[in-house]
């Protein structure tokens, strides 16, 4: 994705990342890793009654190696093997997953704000 | 290994009977369009966040229980590594004040000897359903030498600025420190008119 590329600087994001819905600052600038993959992540807009079992593809992550690397960050109780990162302050999520065999956690670039 | 981009990280448990609102202290559920059923049927495990005392940075990584008090089950396990507890019980719920007896000796029990000990009055919205006084609160507290703040869950109100405190008082223990009580953190001030107000 080419708007994905204004983001990043030397591999990692240039901006500080912060919560979509609300001021929640979650990563400082320069301490993601870009990578490109592709994963299924259940969607962020539900109604309260909407069907919780879609998933769709979603590209490009913040890669942090430490979970203290983050400003602020909640993390979901766990599911198979891994755990969905949400807003530590309005709870918005998924916006990425944390990889509980590799330790590494990935931040969707799609369901954050860049500033 | 990254570099360390924090001063200190210190991990917090909340502790209590269930149903005062532990999850709540820690997990919104906001019902609105935003929050997923699919995030409120998973629940929360623990929330990371970054406050600032005294010009430190400071992590805080917030646990909850999955829910092992219901069953008494509460042992050396889930405090392991825990440097702040947060005892909440509910000022509708005479029981779960009385419980705070109880609590305190499994975390004597179990967790490390130094750790800090916070109590919350949780539920103060509920004024009308009140049983346990604050008077009361503040003397188990001051009998047992801990802090204690009355909170809510449900209105936002002395959450945050709970948490810093317990950070504060992990902050002085390790610093060995004492500091004035005012402008401690960046504390949001509409919470603080609440609480004048509420509790
Ligand atoms: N009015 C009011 N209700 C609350 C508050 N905190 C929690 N509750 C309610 O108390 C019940 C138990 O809360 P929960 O967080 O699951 O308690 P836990 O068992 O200690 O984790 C739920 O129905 C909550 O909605 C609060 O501050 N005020
Ligand atoms: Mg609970
Ligand atoms: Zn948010």
């Amino acid at each position: 994705m080419s708007a994905d590329e204004a983001l990043i600087a030397e591999g990692k994001n240039k901006f500080t990342v912060y919560c979509s819905r609300c001021p929640s600052k979650i990563l400082n600038s320069g301490m993601g890793v870009y990578t490109d993959m592709t994963y299924n992540l259940p969607y962020m807009h539900h109604k309260a009654d909407g069907d919780s079992t879609n998933v769709e593809d979603v590209k490009g992550y913040w890669q942090v190696s430490d979970i203290y690397t983050f400003e602020n960050l909640g993390f979901s109780n766990t599911v198979e093997n891994m755990k969905y990162l949400i807003c530590a302050d309005c709870e918005i999520g998924p916006i990425g997953w944390h990889d509980l065999s590799t330790k590494q956690s990935y931040v969707a670039l799609s369901r954050v704000k860049h500033s | 290994m990254a570099k360390k981009t924090y001063d200190l990280l210190f991990k917090l448990l909340l502790i209590g009977d269930s149903g005062v609102g532990k999850t709540c202290v820690l997990f919104r559920f906001s019902d609105d369009a935003f929050t997923t059923t699919f995030i409120s049927t998973i629940g929360i495990d623990f929330k990371i966040k970054t406050v600032e005392l005294r010009g430190k940075k400071i992590k805080l990584q917030i646990w909850d229980t999955a829910g092992q008090e219901r069953f008494h089950t509460i042992t050396t396990s889930y405090y392991r590594g825990a440097m702040g507890i947060m005892l909440v019980y509910d000022i509708t719920t005479e029981k779960s004040f009385e419980n705070i007896v109880k609590w305190l000796r499994n975390i004597d029990e179990h967790a490390n000897e130094d750790v800090e000990k916070m109590i919350l009055g949780n539920k103060c919205d509920m004024e009308d359903k009140r049983v346990v006084s604050k008077e009361r609160g503040e003397a188990i507290a001051r009998e047992h030498g801990v802090r204690f703040m009355e909170t809510s869950a449900k209105a936002n109100i002395n959450i945050d600025k709970a948490f810093s405190e317990l950070a504060e008082a992990i902050l002085e223990k390790t610093s060995g420190v004492s500091v004035e009580p005012v402008d401690r953190v960046t504390v949001d001030r509409r919470t603080d008119r609440q609480t004048i107000k509420c509790c």
